[in-house]
């Protein structure tokens, strides 16, 4: 939780004036100001260069429809609520804007002139909550397919896939087909320049290279790459949605499936913000398990990103080795938690059972298993002649890029910003581990590399220290709220039984509020900005996904290298598509 | 088809101490079958998959092709770039509205005989992903073979799927040319697995208890303490 900043309030107040329609107090202390359609634009530039230690990256812009929320107290009326999420390395906080609009045709000014990373957002903001953005250069669907009618995170939008009975008969399929043929003119591109006709190439949805089901579409001079125009919403999975219907509880197996790599890192995500919400303080030895076994998703994470990686440029036999010691994390985490890529293992106050009788075992030998291993691919991949050829200098990126485009994780750090969030916004004891922030220079694929081994090591040495350490207690805090609720207590008294029975049938209800919880997740900053008003569901339920800004990004790394380069960036750069989409 | 391979223990002593009979090394060279069983083994032994995937279940096809699994095992390491050369499709992952075109498309470029697993809950049924953007289970609009369920299914049980098209695909009849009587393939039914297993898989008593992590801690422990 962030600090109360007075001068913040202040200038805030000094520039906004009138526009100032309330502050919110929220439950994460992020300083939240609600302000008018009109001078929305005015502040967020002023925030961004004026004031000092400036708020420089646009962390996320979302949209809430209100229209059915209680417990609005003190808010400004609004049926749709325009978010703007900022965050400030120098202060190392976050700042929120919220803006409220009516139901008929809700809009605000476009900010891409401030932000070019606004764009995706905008887009999604349209696409799926119904927000215009006035002036903004092509506000077209960016998740949903052209011809959808409504805006899905509209509450009055069907959630169920059963309730739209959906198929695709041949006719449709070739509707479908037709609207994805590349219009260059529609997206300001020129067929030919200088007397040379661009080639426009089609780059998946279904292509070996993209790591999953993403298009790009790249204007090509021969075989260099004049621009790139990612088309995502292949993988839109409506994670947001989904949220609505389940209980607190319920909604944690859906958060393993938002990066399906990271396992438990995205429950870690989920939880610090419904923890936030309900107060639970976790347990030591809950703390402990937790980062122990985030740091070895995170390592099961990168083996996964190595043997592709390596992969695409050319190398054939890393994968298999990469995937073996995948297995091997597997084997520990299968054994911990009884599943592999989805354990589910989290809950609200702890974790789902204590560590099994063995558990020391199976790390001690994972960790001298390990770094030999580690060496090993370093001097045969890494350092290999011609991965460094198809590496160095490609896709490189400075840390001013980098922050104006919301990117963060190892990508960010691979440019020479030591930022990690683990360090700067401690969750979960992360403070209390001797641990180094690998850092690059370039910010190429290759630093994006260099970077990620050595954080592997990192993360095995933090799994050391929890093995060494692990403090006796127990695994679930005492707290109404945690779920499921510790059982022997239901067996002495009727209040605590019937408090279970309900917690059980009908999920826990979490105090009216709202909450942004953010974590160091395998791929960058994985946030979960979560509102309550007082039910078993949340009512809103915004996920920030690293790979977003990553993927957006990608044009900017790719102009003026070659289709093989372009190959050498999505391998680096880490993503999954469900990361993307949600 | 007759199959008369040679059998390590039994057959393979006599012929090493030149006991042959030329009864048997006819039979140890030779295969005597109907073409069409031929192709049909020829088939079920060499599926080669499409490089295609969806989502989560991919990761875990991808892991059923290295090392500790090897799929290659069973004829199927063999990933396709292209439907044209592909013998199945593995629906790896949640049918998207967005991406289901393109999976029909590549499905209706793929050359008969083709068939189509199902991997995952999503493919199957859509599994938790009842939701607008999603369709409900890849059979609405593709005719699968084999439905592997898990969310993911592990790498085993994908291969498990391969092995129950394999059998398939080696029961079904196939006619080369033309025939006299009903024409098309005529495809074999077989049980549910559910049916099969079940009544194995209801008798077993004793399990592993998540306090242990390993079955043979569980044992000694279990045995200590009696």
């Amino acid at each position: 939780m962030q600090t109360v900043d007075l001068a913040l309030n202040e200038a805030i107040q000094a520039q906004a004036g009138p526009a100032l329609l309330a502050t919110q107090p929220t439950v994460d202390r992020i300083p939240t100001f609600w302000i008018t359609k009109e001078k929305i634009h005015d502040l967020l530039r002023y925030v961004k260069n004026e004031i000092d230690r400036p708020y420089k990256m646009l962390y996320d812009l979302t949209g809430i429809d209100e229209r059915g929320r209680s417990h609005r107290e003190g808010q400004p009326d609004s049926d749709f609520t325009a978010v703007y999420h900022l965050y400030s390395f120098g202060r190392n906080a976050y700042l929120r804007f919220k803006v409220p609009l009516p139901e008929k045709r809700p809009s605000v000014p476009t900010i891409t002139d401030l932000w070019p990373a606004a764009d995706w957002y905008e887009r999604e903001t349209w696409d799926l909550v119904g927000i215009r953005f006035d002036g903004h250069p092509h506000l077209v669907r960016l998740i949903m397919p052209r011809d959808w009618e409504g805006h899905p995170l509209r509450k009055d939008h069907p959630s169920h896939g059963t309730e739209l009975g959906l198929n695709m008969p041949d006719q449709k399929m070739m509707e479908e087909q037709e609207q994805l043929q590349f219009d260059p003119e529609e997206w300001g591109m020129k067929r030919s320049s200088d007397g040379t006709d661009f080639l426009f190439l089609n780059l998946g949805p279904h292509h070996p290279g993209t790591h999953g089901v993403l298009r790009v579409v790249l204007q090509l001079d021969g075989e260099i790459i004049i621009d790139a125009v990612p088309d995502i919403g292949f993988h839109h999975r409506a994670q947001e949605k989904v949220a609505e219907r389940q209980t607190w509880h319920t909604y944690l197996p859906y958060t393993d499936r938002v990066d399906y790599l990271s396992g438990v890192i995205n429950n870690m995500a989920y939880l610090s913000s419904v923890e936030q919400l309900a107060g639970i303080e976790i347990p030591l030895r809950a703390q402990v398990i937790r980062v122990m076994m985030c740091e070895l998703y995170r390592i099961a994470n990168h083996f996964v990103w190595l043997g592709t990686f390596s992969q695409d440029v050319g190398q054939l036999s890393p994968v298999f080795y990469t995937f073996n010691d995948r297995e091997r994390a597997f084997y520990i985490a299968e054994a911990i938690t009884g599943a592999r890529m989805h354990p589910n293992w989290f809950r609200m106050g702890g974790t789902a059972q204590d560590l099994p009788i063995g558990w020391e075992d199976l790390f001690r030998d994972f960790i001298n298993y390990l770094p030999p291993r580690l060496d090993e691919y370093e001097r045969e991949i890494v350092k290999n002649r011609i991965f460094k050829a198809r590496t160095k200098g490609i896709g490189r990126t400075t840390v001013d890029e980098a922050i104006e485009w919301g990117m963060t994780g190892p990508n960010l750090r691979a440019c020479g910003l030591g930022w990690d969030f683990r360090k700067a916004h401690p969750y979960s004891g992360y403070d209390q581990f001797e641990f180094d922030i690998p850092i690059g220079k370039n910010g190429d694929s290759y630093d994006r590399a260099t970077v990620r081994i050595e954080e592997m090591r990192q993360s095995l040495r933090i799994i050391d220290q929890c093995v060494r350490n692990m403090p006796d207690g127990p695994y679930k805090a005492i707290h109404p709220l945690a779920t499921p609720p510790p059982k022997p207590k239901t067996m002495h008294d009727i209040e605590t039984l019937i408090a279970h029975f309900l917690t059980v049938s009908w999920g826990p209800v979490i105090p009216p509020g709202e909450a942004l919880g953010a974590i160091e997740a395998s791929k960058g900053n994985n946030g979960y900005y979560l509102i309550s008003d007082g039910s078993t569901t949340p009512y809103r339920n915004r996920i920030r996904t690293p790979s977003f800004p990553h993927m957006q990004m990608l044009p900017l790394l790719c102009r003026g290298l070659t289709v093989s380069d372009l190959i050498a960036i999505f391998g680096s750069v880490d993503f999954v598509l469900a990361d993307v989409d949600k | 088809m007759a199959w008369w391979s040679r059998k390590p223990d039994s057959r393979e002593k006599e012929l090493s101490h030149n006991h042959t009979s030329i009864n048997d090394s006819v039979r140890g060279n030779f295969a005597l079958a109907r073409l069409e069983d031929l192709v049909a083994w020829g088939r079920k032994n060499s599926i080669w998959p499409f490089n295609f995937g969806l989502s989560c279940c991919y990761v875990e096809m991808a892991t059923s092709l290295t090392s500790k699994y090897d799929i290659a095992r069973f004829g199927a390491e063999v990933i396709r770039g292209t439907p044209r050369e592909a013998d199945v499709i593995v629906i790896s992952g949640t049918v998207f509205y967005k991406a289901s075109p393109m999976i029909k498309l590549l499905y209706q470029q793929m050359m008969a005989p083709r068939w189509v697993i199902a991997m995952g809950s999503c493919a199957c049924s859509d599994g938790m992903f009842d939701v607008y953007s999603v369709i409900q289970g890849v059979d609405k609009f593709l005719p699968v073979d084999v439905y592997v369920t898990g969310c993911p299914p592990r790498p085993d049980s994908l291969m498990e799927g391969l092995l129950l098209l394999q059998e398939k695909v080696g029961n079904e009849r196939r006619p080369l040319s033309w025939v006299i009587g009903p024409q098309g393939v005529e495809q074999p039914v077989f049980p549910a697995q559910r049916e099969l297993k079940g009544p194995k898989r209801r008798r077993i008593g004793r399990l592993t208890p998540p306090d242990y992590a390993s079955h043979d801690l569980y044992r000694e422990g279990h045995d200590a303490n009696r």
